[in-house]
């Protein structure tokens, strides 16, 4: 038995060795770390430019399985930003980014990157097919819809896909089936309103029947013009355009609107010849000039893309006040309201003899005597 | 109670000597020492506020102090765990040491072990529990003198209790003396030190005196009333009372292990009590910055050179340290024995209780606050201390009082200010995103203070009562990834609840910790 323990007390020493080993630690792991965070990179692969500045994307996305590529090369998402992807090291230029998912539009966008900075985009990728949840008038003891027709071999959506199970019943007699209480709802939605097949860019003065939500806020001073508002955003009818304007202040404008570079070359490079076009006009502008915002300028309107079509019904994408719902003369677009490089357009139901009315975070459309929601997101396997 | 001051240590018969708050000053030393109760609590909250502050102003700024305090983290949790694994491989190897053989080298017959236990309204078998552990160890017990502190506040039972254990246990020992410590002596606060303090007073006059022991014969422990010692522990306290330095310049500190119901309690009382007990095993090994806690021992001969601490303070604990400290001019030191004792972990009958319990307990831990006060006025006012001792320990105290209350508070919260608040320039930068990556990452590095935590915990576990089931192992292993929201409910929070009452003059009263085992 030993007369003393073995191990003793941790000498002074050591333990000051120790911490001088972490000192050292951390003396080098910070700047070497800020480095990093700002966006500095070792560049090994060239001998000239051993350091090099880069920056970085920040894309948002509407479906939590798309994929994403910058430049042909696919990224993985973080795991700290659950419906966006942040991607780094990316070199200053332009680069093209691309969102997509098997059985949705793919979204597409060329983008400027600079130094120490993150560009942001929203993307959205709607359905190729349409979804729909058909709201049938009647409906089986267990809740399935029930649809009368002349013959059960009827198409009733020629053009939409749906998963929700219905029954087309060839029986003038429906005492079996039961009243489906959300049909007159909906039903009494398209009533009250005047949705129609007609331009907006109707002339105005003329009896033109129009349809308009509940959401529409009209001042008396503007009665002349017709728009919808959200969160600061307006969508305005202006002459034969449909504008979005911001509304609030120049240090909460959306990105979308601003250009970091104000002479029109680079504006055009960047952002694109319509980008720079705008910005011009709104420099010269006594009605809609340009928002200053420190290092930045801003756009106080966009103009929404109606590819040279008549505009029949426009709102706010349910959920959104950057992308647009609209109804042209061959079906309903989603389009947004970034139109850096371009403004991506997607159609999320075709066709020309439908009506549109937006409830409650949900598009239903009546078509044929049928009503059903307009699905926007397709569920996972 | 008067008594004489011609016993005491110089410095100790100073009328301030056992000042435990301003208000109990007068002229310039009541100023000085208001200022001194205000400075943790505007410097918790000064640093929060700035951090808050610079998020939205300077938002750069914060995020690149952010990046250092996260890599200091790191550093500090390596630190931390270095020492904690120190500590356990020397508590490992002196708990399989043999130390009743180790001691008998020395000559120790003539010495005695007074033993005080403070009690309040504790069961029967708490103290039982602590009695027996007592009787159980490989030592002489004629050589203990036993002394059951109970308080005339809590009624006859507590008296009757403290007599019933007297008939059942006494004649074990070599003696056992009863105290009831009267309610409402003025200048006092009810507590365990007023209660320890009246108890030695008594223990003195009626054992220690009345049986001519002399002073220097008598090692001290002020043990909870929870308190159950290893067999070895006396020879232990023993061999490293013989083999210290100085002895009677020392206090001798083992390692509390919240273990003696560790089985009944939640995962949230275990980790919280665990955490304590590595925070002392990191003092084992930094004595230089350590103080007493809890159970601890010192030779009568000093404490009574002191006039037995103080009855006026909450974290009485540590405060007869620096006591002991102050009085002997900066000559008195911590001993590490590296030895457990077992105490029991805070629970209540239900959940909610348990939570409220550690949080009262914590906030009155972290009260301690007040003897910084205590420490950085009597370094003031006692210039015999070498200077760069009192400058030295005030900042290590001071650091540590005011990381205990920030530094959770920063990490998991205030970390992610920049990114919330800061403004849209910021917003812009790769710095804006990269900063709560390379912070995740940094805390996930952080995590191996965890694991190295989980498996010492284990491994101070005691066995498995045959009705718990193996399962229960697994949670103890996992239950650490509570630490972050620990951290911040019972060590940050009711700490900052305890600085602010110091700073706003709105002082704390003792608040006894129920113990209670199935």
């Amino acid at each position: 038995m030993p007369s003393e323990p073995q191990i003793k007390l941790l000498p002074y020493k050591k333990r000051q060795q120790f911490f001088g080993l972490l000192l050292v630690i951390f003396v080098v792991a910070l700047p070497t770390l800020i480095f990093y965070t700002t966006g500095h990179r070792l560049n090994l692969s060239d001998p000239l430019s051993k350091i090099i500045t880069t920056g970085g994307m920040y894309v948002t996305t509407n479906d939590l399985n798309v994929d994403v590529y910058l430049d042909e090369k696919q990224f993985e998402r973080p795991r700290l930003f659950r419906s966006a992807y942040y991607i780094q090291n990316i070199e200053t230029g332009q680069h093209r980014v691309v969102v997509q998912r098997e059985g949705l539009y793919t979204w597409v966008k060329e983008l400027p990157i600079d130094p120490y900075m993150v560009v942001e985009a929203a993307a959205f990728n709607m359905p190729l097919i349409p979804h729909i949840r058909p709201i049938a008038e009647y409906e089986t003891a267990t809740g399935t819809g029930v649809f009368l027709a002349k013959s059960t071999s009827t198409v009733l959506f020629p053009k939409a896909t749906t998963t929700t199970a219905f029954l087309i019943s060839a029986a003038t007699a429906n005492s079996s089936y039961v009243e489906n209480e959300e049909y007159p709802f909906v039903q009494s939605l398209f009533s009250t309103s005047t949705a129609t097949s007609t331009s907006v860019f109707s002339p105005i003065g003329t009896d033109r029947p129009r349809f308009r939500f509940s959401t529409t806020t009209a001042t008396a001073l503007e009665r002349t013009l017709d728009f919808v508002e959200k969160n600061n955003m307006r969508l305005e009818e202006q002459g034969n355009e449909l504008v979005a304007i911001w509304q609030g202040s120049s240090n909460s404008v959306p990105f979308y609107f601003c250009v970091t570079h104000t002479l029109s070359p680079i504006v055009t490079e960047r952002y694109g010849t319509h980008v720079a076009a705008q910005v011009e006009e709104q420099r010269l502008s006594t009605t809609t000039p340009l928002l200053s915002d420190n290092d930045r300028v801003c756009r106080s309107q966009i103009k929404i893309d109606r590819k040279r079509k008549d505009i029949y019904f426009y709102d706010f994408f349910p959920g959104s006040v950057d992308l647009v719902l609209i109804q042209l003369e061959d079906g309903l677009y989603v389009t947004e309201i970034d139109d850096r490089a371009w403004q991506n357009t997607q159609l999320i139901y075709p066709g020309s003899e439908f009506k549109v009315v937006i409830n409650n975070q949900s598009i239903f459309i009546a078509e044929a005597g049928t009503y059903f929601e307009l699905l926007t997101e397709i569920e996972d396997n | 109670m008067e008594e004489s001051t011609a016993h005491l240590l110089p410095y100790a018969r100073r009328p301030d000597f056992k000042v435990a708050r301003a208000t109990e000053l007068s002229g310039a030393n009541r100023r000085l020492y208001r200022l001194l109760e205000m400075i943790p609590g505007l410097l918790a909250w000064l640093t929060l506020i700035l951090l808050l502050f610079a998020s939205v102003y300077a938002p750069f700024f914060a995020a690149y102090f952010i990046i250092a305090f996260s890599i200091y983290w790191v550093l500090k949790t390596v630190f931390l765990s270095y020492h904690v694994r120190y500590n356990w491989k020397r508590l490992k190897h002196h708990m399989e040491l043999d130390w009743q053989q180790m001691v008998e080298r020395f000559k120790y017959d003539h010495f005695y072990h007074l033993l005080v236990f403070p009690f309040y309204k504790e069961p029967q078998e708490v103290l039982e529990d602590a009695l027996e552990g007592l009787i159980k160890a490989k030592y002489d017990c004629k050589k203990l003198i036993v002394v059951l502190a109970a308080e005339a506040r809590a009624g006859t039972a507590a008296a009757d209790l403290a007599r019933a254990m007297e008939k059942k246990y006494a004649h074990h020992f070599g003696h056992f003396l009863v105290t009831i410590h009267p309610a409402d002596i003025p200048g006092e606060i009810a507590g365990k030190g007023s209660n320890t303090h009246y108890a030695l007073h008594q223990v003195r006059e009626h054992i220690i005196d009345a049986h001519h022991i002399p002073y220097s014969h008598v090692i001290a422990s002020v043990f909870d009333i929870d308190t159950v010692i290893y067999k070895d522990y006396l020879n232990c306290l023993m061999w490293h009372f013989l083999t210290a330095e100085e002895p009677y310049k020392s206090a001798f500190q083992p390692v509390p292990l919240f273990t003696n119901n560790l089985w009944e309690a939640p995962a949230l009382s275990r980790v919280m009590a665990m955490s304590s007990t590595f925070w002392q095993m990191i003092m084992q090994e930094r004595p230089d910055r350590a103080a007493t806690f809890s159970s601890h021992s010192v030779s009568f001969q000093a404490l009574y050179e002191i006039g037995y601490g103080q009855a006026n303070v909450v974290s009485e604990d540590s405060r007869i340290f620096w006591n002991l400290f102050v009085a002997n001019n900066g000559h008195f030191q911590i001993v590490p024995i590296a030895y457990p004792i077992a105490m029991d972990a805070t629970v209540a009958p239900t959940f909610f209780g348990t939570v409220k319990n550690i949080y009262r307990q914590h906030r009155r831990w972290t009260y301690g606050t007040e003897n910084w006060c205590y420490l950085v006025y009597h370094f003031i006012k006692n210039k015999t201390i070498p200077l760069r001792q009192r400058i030295t320990l005030a900042a290590m105290q001071g650091e540590g009082y005011w990381s205990l209350v920030t530094n959770p508070i920063i990490l998991f919260i205030l970390g992610w200010a920049p990114i919330v608040l800061g403004t849209r320039e910021f917003h812009e930068t790769v710095l804006s995103y990269e900063l709560p990556i390379i912070v995740r990452n940094l805390m996930i590095v952080a995590m191996v203070g965890l694991v190295v935590s989980s498996i010492i915990s284990l491994s101070l576990t005691p066995p498995r009562p045959p009705h718990h089931s193996r399962f229960t192992y697994v949670v103890m292993a996992l239950q650490w990834i509570m630490v972050p929201i620990t951290m911040i409910a019972f060590s940050a929070i009711p700490g900052l609840d305890a600085q602010t009452r110091l700073m706003l003059g709105k002082y704390m009263g003792f608040w006894v910790t129920p113990k209670r085992i199935k």
